[in-house]
Parts: C-alpha cells; sequence; structure tokens
C-alpha cells in the first residue's frame, strides 16, 4: 500500500460534489486498489501536454482547468456507486452480498450470482433463476473474477502513445466521427466481438443510420458460422439450435462438445447428467470425433476417427435411417457402428438427438438438422429459434478487412474483438496492415498483440465493472451490473460505440436502461420498479426466443452433402480444437485456467500436438519430443503428446496458447496453433510432421492413466447392474469395516457433515476445481512447480483410462479431502494441527502446522497440499482484493486440503444462531458449481438430506474401504449404458 | 590341563590375534596415543581444511532451506519425505553401533571394545548431532517447530499430540543424544587428566584441567566414575534398542504399504548396528593408519566387527525377506504392489537392487576369515554398506511414497542441488568434528587401554600358574 493512501479520501471530501463527478468510493478496499493503481496524482491524460498544443488548445485547456477544478472530471457521467447512508440492519462487515448479473463468452450469456464481501467480487456462482446456468458456472466464469482483479490489465486510454482522458477521447472521437460522417463512413469499419445484447444491437444500428457506408464485422476466432451455415442450408435462413437432453434417451454427437463449457454446456451438462442415473431411464451417448473431449470421455460408444471422417459416418447412419439415399463405404468397424446407432436412433423417435459440432462443416449441420427432423426429435429433444447474436460472427470477416485495409480503403478500425492480430488466420497478416489503418482504435481488457498495432488503445471495463445486458442461447435477456466500480480508467463497448453517435457521455447504464424502458413500454415509475425486480432476478422474463418449425430441404441437404469434399485416405490431418483452459487464448493471463490441468491429459501449462499411440509409432516420434507441423510452407514446432483413443493419421493441436505478447502468465506458454489455420478452418489435410531433437518437459498434473486393477473408480455397465439389483458387488467396499476400536457416534450431533459424488454423472468438467480455488484462496504455482508434483488443489479430477490405448474406456473421479471419521493424517501430527471436529469434519488448523508433511505421507488419498515455497511472494494490492475474507490465506511451509468449505458451514451457523433456526442448507464450493450436480453436500443426520439418501444408495461405495478410514465422501459407481449391439 | 590353563587355551583359540599388540608399558601408550594431540599431522590439516569447507555446503544448504522453503528440495507430492528423513534414519542409524560397543559390549564384559569405545562414542555423537538437524529443518516452519514440538505449558493449552511417532522421536533421539553425551565424556575424564598431567602449554592444561574436572585418579574416584559409567551403560542399553524402535515407529505406524511393518522395530534395530559398525570400519581403518595406532585398534577389532556386520547384516536380510513373505502372504494387492512390481522394477529398481547387493550379497563374505582380516576389503565392504544403509532407507521412504494408493497421485521424485549439499554437508560436518575430536581428545580410552594392558599382561604372567 502506498502510505499516502488515505490523502484521496480527503480530497474527495473536501472537494464540492456537483452532479456528474467521479463515482464514489464503496469501500476501503476498493480505495485502495484504485489509489494504488499506478495512476498519477491527476487522472490519465490531465497532466500531460497535448501533441499539437496551439495557444487556442492551451486557453481551453487552461479554462477547462479552471472550470473543472473541483470535479474528477475526466469520467463520463457514470453511474454512481453510493455507500449506504442507513446501514441495512442485516449488514454488517463480511457479510455476503450476491448480485445477479450475467456474462458473455462470444455474445452467449451465463446468468451468474456474484458474491460480494464488503464491497469487492470475491465468489462467482451461476444464478439459479437463470435457465442457461440452473446455479451452475464454468470454469471461464469463475475465472472471469481472476481476471478482473488481473494487474496486467489495461488501464487508460492513449492515441499514438500520448495519454487520453475520457473527455479527450469521446472529443476525439467525435471529430473522428464527424468526418467520417462526410462519405456515409465509406472508411470507417467496426470489427466487433460477437454480441447479442440488445442495447448494443441498438447502438450498432444507430452507427449503420449515421454511417450507411461503414463495414460492420462481427468476429471470433471460435464461431458457429458453420452451424448457422448448416441451418441455412435445411432451412432456408439461420436458425439457432437448442438441444433439450432431458428426454433425450439416445445422443449421437457428431464432433460436438457440448459438455465443454461452451455455448449451452451448462445447461446440457444437468439434462446430460440427469439421465445417467440407473434408477431412471439412462441414456445413451455416441460420440464420433478425432482427439478425446470431455463429451466423448463421458460416451458410452465413442468412434474416433478423423474431423474430416465425421462427415461420412453421420452419412452413413443418415443413410440406415432413409435420409440420404447413399452410404459412403466405411470401415467394417465402423460401417457395424453407424448401423447400430441408426438403428438405436430410430427405435427413439422423438426421444434421440443429433448434435454436430462448431468444427463440422455445413453440411454436416444440415444433415444433422434433417436427420433429426426425420427421427420426429424436432419440438422433441430440439428446438429451432432465431439466431439471439445480433451480426453473424463469420470468418471471413478478417479476410475482407485485410483486403479492404490493403486497398487503403479504410481510414478507421474500430475493434472491441478480442485479439484479431493474434488470432488471424495464417494467410493475413493482420500486425503489419494495421498499422496502415491511420485510426485503429482497439477495446481491450489488456494490453496484447494487438493493441501494440493499435494506434488508439482503449482500457475496456470489466464486465463486473459494467453497466450491460446480454442474451442467452435460448435468447432470455440479463441486465449486466456492475459489483464493483472500474478499478482502473477503462470503458466499454457500448461506451465505446455510443461515442460513434455523439452519446459517448450518457453511461452505459442510461442506454440500457433507456432501452428497456422503451422496449416495456412501461410509465416510468413501474419500469423503475421493473428494472430493480430484473436486477435482482437475474433474468428478463418473456424474452426467450420462441420455437420455430422450419421445414427441411433434404434436396438441398443431400446437395450440400454431395459438394463436401470426400476425406482423404492417406496423409496426416491437422485437427485444431478450443482449449479447456484457455478457449480461443483470450484466457491466456489467468493463471487458474493456464494452471488448470487438460480434462483428458492431465497437461497444465501447455497445449500439445496429441497423437494416437499408432501414430506416434508410424512417425517415429514419442512423447515429449518436438516436432514440425507444417502444412504448405507454414510450421510450427509443438512437442508430441500420445493421447489415448486419439483418431490415427491425425494430430491435434489447441488453439489459445503461444501468445508473444501479454503478462508473464501468458508469454510464451505453449504453441501458437493460429499460424497454421486458415480462416474459419479446424481441419487441414496435408500435414507434414518432421521429427525434431528437441525435448519438452510437460507439467503433467496426473502422469498414471491405469488404475493398476484397484477398486478406485469404479463403473459397471447397465445391464450388469440391473442384473444383481445393486447387490453383492459393492459389499466389501461400504459399511462399517472390522475395527477393534468404539467408533465415535455422531448421531447425537445436530449436524453431521458428508458429501456424495456421483460418477455417473461427473463429467470431468473441472468447475469444481476453479471454484474451489476461488473460494478457497488456492494459490497458483506455475509449470515448473506442477511438473515437480506441487500443483495446489484441493479438489482434483482424476481421471483414468481402461481397455485398450487405441479405444479405451474412460471415468474421471472428483477427489477431495474425504473428511475420514478415523483420518490417518490426525494421529500421525505431532503439534495437534489437524484435528476432528464433532461434526466429524477433519480440521485443520493452519496456524497451528509446523509442515512436517506426515500427514500428507499417510493420507492414502494425497488430497493434502503443502506450500512447499511462499507462493505469493509479492501479491500486488489489486490480487489481495481477491480474496475470500472467510478464509485463511496459507503461507509457505503449511500444509492445506479441503475442508468441506467450513467457512460456509460456520457462516450458515451464525446465521441460524442469530436468527434462531436450525442450521439450513450448505452447499461447498464445488458442489454449487457443478453442473452435473454430480457432488452433493449435507447433513448425514438430516434422514431427509439428499446426502443422506445417496449415502443409502444401492451404487454407493467408499474409495479405499478396505483401509478402514470411513470416509465421509460417498462415491455411487459410474454406470455405462452401452448399447448390447456393439458389445 | 588345569583348569585355568584349559580356560586360557580356549580363550587362546577363540581370540587368535591379541587385542594389544606387543608389551607397551604406560608410558608408551601415554606417548602413542596422545600424539595426536601433542604432534600434529599434516595430514589431518588438509583434512580439516577440505571437511571445514564441506561443511560450508551444509551452511549453503540450511541457509537456502530456511530462507526459502522446503520447496528448494525436491520432495512434493506425493513423496512427502526423502533425503530429508533418510539422511535423519542413516544418520540415527549410525549413531548406534556407538552407545552399542560402549554399553552392552561393556555389560557383556567383553574387552575387545576397550581400544574403540571412544571412538565409537564419539561417532556416535557427532552422527546424532547431524541426525537431530532434520527432524527440525524438515518442517515447513522450523521456527515453530523448535518449540512446539516439546511439551511446554502455555496459554494456549495446546499440547504436542502424544499419538504421533514425531514426538516421540523427539524424545527418544534427545534423550538418547543427552545419555550419549554424557556417557562419552564421563568415559573421558580420566584421559583429560592424563592429558592435562602430561600437557606441556599451560593453555592446555589449564582447558584440559577444566574439562578433567579435577581428577586426580585417586581410588575414590575411581570408585565414583566405575559406578556411574556402569550406570550410565545400563541406561543406554534400552536406549540403544528404544531410539531405533522409535524412529522405525515413523514409519511402521502409519498405513503406507511399505511403511505399515510390525517387523520394522527389530530390523531398523538391527540395520542401525549394521550401519554403525560399517561406519566405525570406515572411520578406524584410516584413523589407525594415519595416527599409528595400529598396536591398540588390531586386526583383531576389525575382525570382531566383521562378524557383528555378518550377523546384523543376516537379521537385516531376515527382514527383508520377511517383509516380502508378508507382502505375498497377507494378500494385500497393494503391498503386493509394491513389493513385486514398484520396488524391484519401478523407476528407482537399481536403488533396490544395490541395496539388496551391498547389505545381503557383501557381507556374506565375511564369512571368509580372509575377507574378515583384509583391511581394504573390509574398508571396502563398510563403505557399501554405508552406501547399502542409506540405499535402504530411501527404498523404504521415497519407493514407498512414489507409488501408493491411488495410481493419479503417483509422482516421481529427484533430488535437487540443495538435498546434495545438505547430504554431502552433513558428512562434512561429521568429519569436521570427527578430526578435530581426534585432535583434541584421546580417540582411545587411555586409562581403559592401559587397564586392559595390565589384565593382558598379568594373565600372561600368571597363565598357568595362578590357581
Amino acid at each position: 500500500m502506498p502510505p499516502m493512501k488515505s490523502l484521496p479520501v480527503i480530497q474527495d471530501h473536501a472537494a464540492p460534489r456537483p452532479p456528474g463527478h467521479r463515482s464514489l468510493w464503496q469501500s476501503v478496499e476498493e480505495l485502495e486498489a484504485r489509489s494504488s493503481a499506478s495512476r498519477g496524482e491527476f487522472a490519465a491524460g490531465a497532466s500531460e501536454v497535448p501533441p499539437e498544443m496551439s495557444r487556442r488548445s492551451f486557453m481551453q485547456i487552461l479554462g477547462a482547468s479552471a472550470a473543472l477544478g473541483g470535479l474528477a472530471a475526466c469520467q463520463p457521467p457514470r453511474e454512481k456507486i453510493v455507500p449506504f447512508v442507513h446501514e441495512p440492519p442485516e449488514d454488517r462487515p463480511g457479510k455476503r452480498f450476491h448480485y445477479a448479473t450475467a456474462l458473455a463468452l462470444d455474445g452467449y450469456a451465463t446468468g451468474l450470482l456474484v458474491g460480494s464481501a464488503d464491497g469487492r467480487p470475491v465468489k462467482v456462482e451461476g444464478n439459479p433463476a437463470h435457465p442457461t446456468s440452473q446455479g451452475a458456472s464454468s470454469t471461464w466464469d469463475q475465472g472471469a473474477l481472476l481476471d478482473l482483479y488481473d494487474p496486467a490489465r489495461a488501464r487508460g486510454y492513449s492515441r499514438a502513445g500520448n495519454p487520453l482522458s475520457w473527455r479527450g477521447l469521446l472529443a476525439e472521437i467525435q471529430k473522428l466521427a464527424r468526418g467520417h460522417e462526410v462519405d456515409g463512413g465509406a472508411r470507417l469499419a467496426f470489427l466487433l466481438a460477437p454480441d447479442a445484447s440488445p442495447t448494443q444491437a441498438g447502438l450498432v444500428r444507430q452507427i449503420r443510420a449515421r454511417f450507411p457506408k461503414a463495414r460492420v464485422h462481427a468476429w471470433a476466432p471460435v464461431t458457429e458460422e458453420n452451424a448457422a451455415e448448416g441451418a441455412r442450408i435445411a432451412f432456408g435462413r439461420p436458425l439457432d439450435v437448442q438441444p433439450s437432453l432431458e428426454q433425450a434417451r439416445a445422443i449421437l454427437s457428431l464432433d460436438a462438445d457440448f459438455l465443454s463449457g461452451q455455448g449451452d454446456s451448462l445447461r446440457l451438462t444437468r439434462e446430460f447428467a440427469r439421465r445417467r442415473d440407473p434408477a431412471g431411464e439412462m441414456s445413451r451417448l455416441y460420440v464420433a470425433e478425432p482427439a478425446m473431449t470431455i463429451t466423448g470421455a463421458s460416451a458410452d460408444h465413442r468412434f474416433r476417427m478423423r474431423g474430416s471422417e465425421v462427415a461420412a459416418f453421420a452419412r452413413a447412419v443418415a443413410a440406415h435411417l432413409g435420409v440420404v439415399p447413399v452410404a459412403p463405404a466405411l470401415s467394417p468397424e465402423l460401417s457395424r457402428a453407424a448401423k447400430a446407432v441408426a438403428a438405436d436412433l430410430a427405435a427413439n423417435r422423438g426421444r434421440s438427438i443429433v448434435l454436430a459440432g462448431v468444427r463440422q462443416p455445413p453440411a454436416v449441420h444440415a444433415l444433422a438438422h434433417a436427420v433429426n427432423a426425420a427421427l420426429g426429435n424436432v419440438g422433441a429433444t430440439v428446438r429451432y429459434s432465431r439466431p439471439v447474436l445480433s451480426d453473424a460472427p463469420s470468418s471471413s470477416a478478417l479476410p475482407a478487412l485485410a483486403k479492404e485495409i490493403e486497398g487503403g480503403k479504410i481510414d478507421t478500425l474500430v475493434i472491441t474483438a478480442w485479439n484479431p492480430v493474434h488470432a488471424s488466420p495464417a494467410a493475413i497478416d493482420l500486425g503489419a496492415l494495421l498499422a496502415r489503418v491511420p485510426n485503429a482504435l482497439y477495446l481491450s481488457l489488456r494490453e496484447d498483440e494487438t493493441s501494440r498495432r493499435c494506434s488508439w488503445k482503449v482500457a475496456q471495463s470489466h464486465p463486473f465493472e459494467s453497466w450491460g445486458d446480454a442474451r442467452s442461447r435460448d435468447g432470455v435477456a440479463s441486465l449486466v451490473q456492475p459489483l464493483i466500480a472500474p478499478l482502473y480508467e477503462s470503458t466499454t463497448a457500448l461506451d465505446l460505440l455510443a461515442a460513434f453517435v455523439d452519446a459517448g457521455d450518457r453511461g452505459a447504464l442510461r442506454h440500457v436502461k433507456g432501452h428497456w424502458a422503451a422496449t416495456s413500454g412501461l410509465d416510468p415509475v413501474s419500469f423503475e420498479a421493473q428494472w430493480e425486480r430484473w436486477l435482482r432476478q437475474g433474468i428478463i422474463p418473456g424474452t426467450a426466443e420462441p420455437a420455430e418449425t422450419p421445414a427441411v430441404d433434404v434436396a438441398g441437404v443431400a446437395a450440400a452433402l454431395g459438394r463436401l469434399p470426400g476425406a482423404k485416405g492417406e496423409g496426416l490431418e491437422l485437427e485444431l480444437a478450443p482449449s479447456y483452459g484457455l478457449f480461443d487464448g483470450r484466457f491466456a493471463n489467468n493463471a487458474w485456467l493456464q494452471e488448470l490441468p487438460d480434462p483428458i491429459t492431465k497437461v497444465s501449462w501447455d497445449n500439445a500436438a496429441y497423437v494416437s499411440e499408432a501414430t506416434a509409432k508410424a512417425l517415429g516420434v514419442e512423447g515429449g519430443q518436438v516436432v514440425t507441423l507444417s502444412i504448405g510452407k507454414r510450421s510450427v514446432q509443438a512437442p508430441v503428446m500420445v493421447m489415448p483413443g486419439h483418431a490415427d493419421d491425425a494430430v491435434t493441436l489447441a488453439i489459445g496458447y503461444g501468445r508473444t505478447d501479454g503478462s508473464a502468465v501468458s508469454k510464451g506458454v505453449g504453441v501458437n496453433a493460429y499460424p497454421l489455420r486458415d480462416a474459419g478452418a479446424w481441419f487441414a489435410p496435408g500435414l507434414a510432421v518432421a521429427a525434431g531433437k528437441g525435448r519438452h518437459k510437460f507439467a503433467v498434473a496426473q502422469g498414471h492413466f491405469a488404475m493398476e486393477g484397484r477398486p478406485l473408480a469404479l463403473d459397471f455397465s447397465a445391464k450388469e447392474w440391473k442384473h444383481d439389483q445393486g447387490g453383492g458387488e459393492l459389499d466389501h467396499l461400504r459399511g462399517m469395516p472390522a475395527t477393534a476400536q468404539v467408533p465415535v457416534d455422531y448421531s447425537k450431533q445436530e449436524c453431521s457433515w458428508g458429501m456424495a459424488v456421483d460418477l455417473s454423472k461427473c463429467t470431468g468438467c473441472n468447475a469444481c476445481v476453479i471454484a474451489c480455488q476461488e473460494e478457497n484462496n488456492i494459490a497458483t504455482v506455475g509449470k515448473e512447480q506442477v511438473a515437480k508434483g506441487r500443483i495446489m488443489h484441493w479438489i482434483r479430477t482424476d481421471r483414468y483410462f481402461s481397455g485398450p490405448a487405441a479405444s479405451p474406456e474412460t471415468i474421471t473421479q472428483p477427489v477431495m479431502c474425504q473428511q475420514c471419521e478415523t483420518a490417518p493424517c490426525e494421529y500421525v501430527c505431532p503439534v495437534n494441527a489437524t484435528v476432528h471436529s464433532d461434526e466429524g469434519l477433519n480440521e485443520m488448523v493452519y496456524n497451528r502446522c509446523v509442515g512436517t508433511r506426515y500427514c500428507s505421507n499417510n493420507c492414502p488419498y494425497k488430497v493434502r497440499r503443502f506450500n512447499f515455497l511462499n507462493w505469493r511472494p509479492e501479491v500486488p494490492d489489486v490480487e489481495t482484493l481477491l480474496f475470500n475474507p472467510d478464509v485463511t490465506v496459507r503461507s509457505r511451509g503449511v500444509m492445506e486440503k479441503c475442508t468441506y468449505c467450513v467457512q460456509r458451514i460456520e457462516g450458515a451457523r451464525i446465521d441460524a444462531r442469530t436468527g434462531g433456526k436450525k442450521i439450513g442448507f450448505v452447499q461447498t464450493a464445488c458442489q454449487q458449481s457443478c453442473p452435473a450436480e454430480a457432488i452433493v453436500f449435507g447433513n448425514l443426520n438430516d434422514p431427509k438430506s439428499r446426502v443422506k439418501q445417496l449415502h443409502e444408495d444401492a451404487r454407493r461405495y467408499d474409495l479405499l474401504h478396505e483401509l478402514g478410514t470411513r470416509p465421509r465422501t460417498a462415491y455411487l459407481v459410474k454406470i455405462r449404458n452401452p448399447n448390447p449391439d456393439l458389445a | 590341563m588345569t583348569p585355568p590353563a584349559q580356560a586360557a587355551a580356549e580363550r587362546e583359540a577363540l581370540a587368535p590375534m591379541p587385542l594389544i599388540a606387543g608389551h607397551p608399558t604406560d608410558a608408551q601408550l601415554n606417548t602413542e596415543l596422545l600424539a595426536p594431540i601433542f604432534s600434529p599431522n599434516q595430514t589431518w590439516k588438509i583434512l580439516v581444511g577440505l571437511a571445514a569447507m564441506g561443511t560450508g555446503m551444509l551452511v549453503i544448504g540450511l541457509t537456502v532451506t530456511i530462507a526459502r522453503g522446503i520447496g528448494m528440495w525436491g520432495n512434493n507430492q506425493p513423496v512427502g519425505w526423502a533425503y530429508d528423513i533418510i539422511n535423519f534414519v542413516w544418520w540415527i542409524g549410525i549413531g548406534h553401533a556407538g552407545t552399542l560397543i560402549s554399553a552392552i559390549l561393556l555389560l557383556f564384559q567383553q574387552k575387545w571394545r576397550t581400544s574403540i569405545n571412544r571412538f565409537a562414542e564419539a561417532m556416535t555423537i557427532f552422527a546424532v548431532m547431524q541426525a537431530a538437524m532434520f527432524p527440525l529443518v524438515h518442517t515447513g516452519r522450523p521456527w515453530f517447530a523448535i518449540y512446539w514440538l516439546f511439551p511446554y505449558p502455555n496459554t494456549m493449552g495446546i499440547w504436542p499430540n502424544f499419538k504421533s511417532p514425531l514426538i516421540w522421536d523427539v524424545f527418544a533421539v534427545s534423550t538418547y543424544f543427552t545419555i550419549s553425551l554424557l556417557f562419552w565424556y564421563l568415559g573421558l575424564i580420566p584421559d583429560l587428566a592424563t592429558l592435562r598431567d602430561t600437557a606441556t602449554r599451560k593453555a592446555q592444561r589449564i582447558a584440559y584441567g577444566i574439562f578433567a574436572l579435577g581428577w586426580k585418579g585417586s581410588s575414590r574416584h575411581w570408585q565414583h566414575y566405575r559406578v556411574g559409567y556402569l550406570i550410565l551403560a545400563g541406561i543406554s542399553t534400552p536406549l540403544v534398542l528404544s531410539v531405533h524402535s522409535i524412529v522405525s515407529f515413523d514409519f511402521a505406524v502409519s498405513q503406507l504399504p511399505g511403511w505399515h511393518t510390525t517387523i520394522f522395530p527389530p530390523y531398523f534395530v538391527a540395520g542401525a548396528v549394521f550401519g554403525g559398525f560399517a561406519m566405525v570400519l570406515t572411520l578406524i581403518i584410516p584413523a589407525r593408519a594415519v595416527f599409528r595406532f595400529q598396536n591398540v585398534v588390531t586386526d583383531r577389532h576389525l575382525e570382531n566387527m566383521a562378524k557383528v556386520m555378518l550377523v546384523t547384516s543376516m537379521i537385516v536380510s531376515y527382514g527383508y525377506l520377511l517383509e516380502n513373505f508378508m507382502a505375498w502372504y497377507s494378500g494385500n494387492p497393494y503391498e503386493a504392489f509394491l513389493f513385486f512390481k514398484t520396488r524391484p522394477f519401478g523407476h528407482y529398481a537399481g536403488i533396490y537392487w544395490m541395496m539388496l547387493f551391498c547389505n545381503v550379497v557383501v557381507p556374506q563374505t565375511f564369512w571368509w576369515k580372509k575377507a574378515r582380516t583384509s583391511v581394504a576389503w573390509l574398508w571396502i565392504a563398510s563403505i557399501l554398506v554405508g552406501i547399502g544403509m542409506w540405499a535402504e532407507r530411501f527404498v523404504i521412504i521415497v519407493i514407498s511414497l512414489y507409488r501408493d494408493f491411488l495410481p493419479s497421485s503417483w509422482g516421481i521424485y529427484a533430488p535437487t542441488w540443495v538435498d546434495w549439499f545438505i547430504f554431502l554437508g552433513t558428512m562434512c560436518f561429521f568429519s569436521l568434528l570427527f578430526l578435530l575430536f581426534l585432535r583434541f581428545v584421546p580417540a582411545v580410552a587411555i586409562a581403559e587401554v592401559k587397564e586392559l594392558n595390565h589384565e593382558i599382561q598379568h594373565e600372561k604372567a600368571h597363565a598357568g600358574g595362578h590357581p
């Protein structure tokens, strides 16, 4: 903290407060974060000499300084976040308040509740009322919090390196806009991030009206344009697909990683998981894909094939269903599979679904629509609705833009899309081109490859600092409300776009409110009440897109399929894929997501060229060997990793890595795959792999894939399971083990905490890992330390393969502290630093721990984590805001571990006591985030609690039961539902 | 033959080599055994210089560890203990031979102990000093561990966890060190007096005079001395068994396959004696050559030690055998995996096989007298056994930890330079202490050797004639 941190407060209070002044502080932390930022005494741009100082402008500035002297004037009349005058009685220091907001990824929003402690957001949860999230949240939603407090965030505005104030920026943009107005915006272009915000759509409409000749492109590295094009082929117009898996009994995924975290995956995961309980009617999932994804890992049958071969497989299935006439020739194994899949789909008419992935060509999407229509699934398991994105993002935006820049046709380019320089296709050197655009304006959360090339840099506010609105995939609109005033001088896309229609000084809130006031048609008073209600609920009712019932143009689909290039039989194919941690690279600065092990290969801080074992052998390469991947003249060097279940003759490389610019977190991690990518392409034939001599050391969080025949993560096929009704085979893995000790009786306690993890539901998506990291102030340690085996995650998703390496069966098992009733860690601690609570928790007393690590050695689950070094030698002031105030921040030399979120239990207890009630519903962070509802926590002494029921479930077993640790975490065996015809 | 003559003959047969070569007088013994103290040796100076430099490594290693944290070592998840505890157990094991030789052999009236007991006791103390360092510095927060591990009344009302073997360790090791130190010092007193009386320089006379505690060699002194020495020997004897039993509990009371073994206490004690005798041989063979007291530390001493090593090696081998048998017989799949897959064929298989070679195969040569009396082979074998015993602790600690119950948490361990600095540094520090010991106090118990000398000469003079 700087020594003079109290000064701004004094100034703030001393200064007169005319309307429209800078926002007030909500909390001391917030204030400290601001004052500790490397801001000068004056707001950005206020104390710098403008580049061309005329006498006139000097007088203007002088006059303005005098007039605005009392204001902290260099911001638009932003919405004030004011402290309470009278504290509400329920407010107290440390009390957590949750605010509903929404976070959009490439335009598709997830409804969130963000927990705020003492005025700073500290935890992201899903909004249970929101249809997309239903209370769950993805790794990326959770990770957004770290982005908020990233000290490497961009601050302020500048033009050609000269800082600008907000007013200055607005004035400059105004000038610019006037210039462009003359020719109708013929030399003006926008490259926008895909967005579904109705308010932004309105602004874009205004921009188009003012600059009729301006080009507005929407662009992102990962788009669903193939799906849109597929819908256009099948239905004659682009429509969004709304799958519903709740009723689906047979699911065929054509390279669709629908559980991955993108798009609607939280809802789909929940619906999918609900059908994985053998107590009900189970669904059956078939996946055809090149590299193993978490969807493929959750499949009952996974068919590995190169990305370009999926179309042929889909056609074969469709041919068996009579949707298309001719079936292409497939390998005997695959044609048998296609036949069985088709039979299963046909047997579940109206209760089956075919999903096509974003990487598949439009024709495959069209075919999926045709098959769904033929199977009568439309309206049952799949609905269609108008696209919610305002402008359909297109990968052709960049080539088109590049051509125009080359032709010198663009003077002003406004970029709100994420980092096009880094993610531009190989053929375009956008970086060099941007230098030729006189006014390239880039709105970004961080300095990156693109901001270096742009003459105007505009710092973007984090969504948690911004007003706005967003729509989820089904069209439901949510309001985006700020949790905290911007930590740094920054603005939003809404404000920036508004500046082009001379409305930049109105502030995003007024734009959003104005839009919804107009839409609602209510009078101002009742709108205000309605607005408050919307803000509280997090959704605006009645905004969902209505379902449409389009007719399929079967002939058009067949024609499109006919135009598909046949899969090349020979040669290697490159498969690009979004990364589970970094997506398209936008999360590369996020240490949580960098460190998060890949759900399949468990690699952290890296991407790799994944190949199958057979391909590795054929190429004469082995894991860790650096190879040169080249397509034509373009090549990148990447280390090889053998991935079980990968398609042969194919190499998968995740995009999003290999950043050349950015913070220390992102720079130089992994390999940049974009140079191998053509605009919008995912699969590239003609890949050449040259074995190199270099070796690369991966940081793998779980190096061993096999269970070694031990009964750890158990699975049964549905048939076996039904056969003996859950009796017998699990009996030796549950119940009270024989012991000479008299067991402690916990039944008299009010609460006795326990957990149940349903392996049938878990997809291994890792949302729990990041949620736990966020909730419990868990440190990241960096690649080198992960490689040394010092990763700190309290909950990990163990992933085991069984069967042949070419096509293994996968099972994931979240493992956290099992809270053993007879905990091996407790009796060996020499200083009583880990002890048992009377509610059955295995508690860790950080203050008392001297760090002998004996507890960890004696823990059979190895869930304890040791602070081998001081993982946080210097925490930037702003990052201290991130810490959950209810959880100790551990220092070096101390052991730590999962505590079943004891701070939440105690919080609930305090609330119960002050309210004179019994302790009620407590959720752990992992449970809350889990989209599959695989983790259930609760009171085992409450016979009605869900966890108690699950502990008595026929599928329940204890991990390492024979050791007699009597874990409080129970596992429910995974039930697979394979097709008997494919057995 | 008369019974005494028969007894003498039997003794002759059992003890074919003399315990003291020649017929030295007291004065000769004085001069010879005090020579290292009064006439410094050039080799000694070089060795001290080297050891002091090596001790610098220890200082650097510990400084880095305390300043930065345990992360400077190779320890990780799941290998929470590695070189730290390996070195601890190894050094504490070495510390066993000293007390065994001094106390147990004294109680059993084994005369051959006389020439080597001082030496072995000093080794014990210095080894325990090395060992005692590790329980403290291996903790994440030694600044707390240094007193939180002791039961002291405090305002928080927190006691150590008496169920934890680490607490037992604290008591066992600190008791052992205290008793060993007292035992050693008490034995030194008559010799310190000799030094005081023989010293020519005033400073030496004063220094040795202080430590000699006014010893005059009166009968009364000798009587008290004898009683005290015997009592301490009596106290030390159970400690030899208890200390390493308790160290073995660090592992045996846990539930890790490879640690959770009931044979550990005796097997650890035997291993400690085995390794300790090896270390005595490793040190005394060059020392007696450098300081030229081959006539009091004779080949017979060396041979006897080889015999002890052979016996203890076989106890240790039996331990290995039984561990493997139990792994098979118990039907415990985790144990079977460890003993039949991880140890012999895993990542560290080389260390496992080295352990078997050094601890099981090498001592078998001691069935042959030729091997027992070959000083060169004894020295090489003793070093191999030292390595083997270190490897044994590596096998127990690291190999059990890196492949435990859940394959998902399996890891790999590799020591860092800090680990090596600390390990080699303790060896150098040990050597430094030892060299200083050789230089400043009599390495051979002069008074006891004189007494033995008198006894032997007396027996010889009266052999056959004295009923």
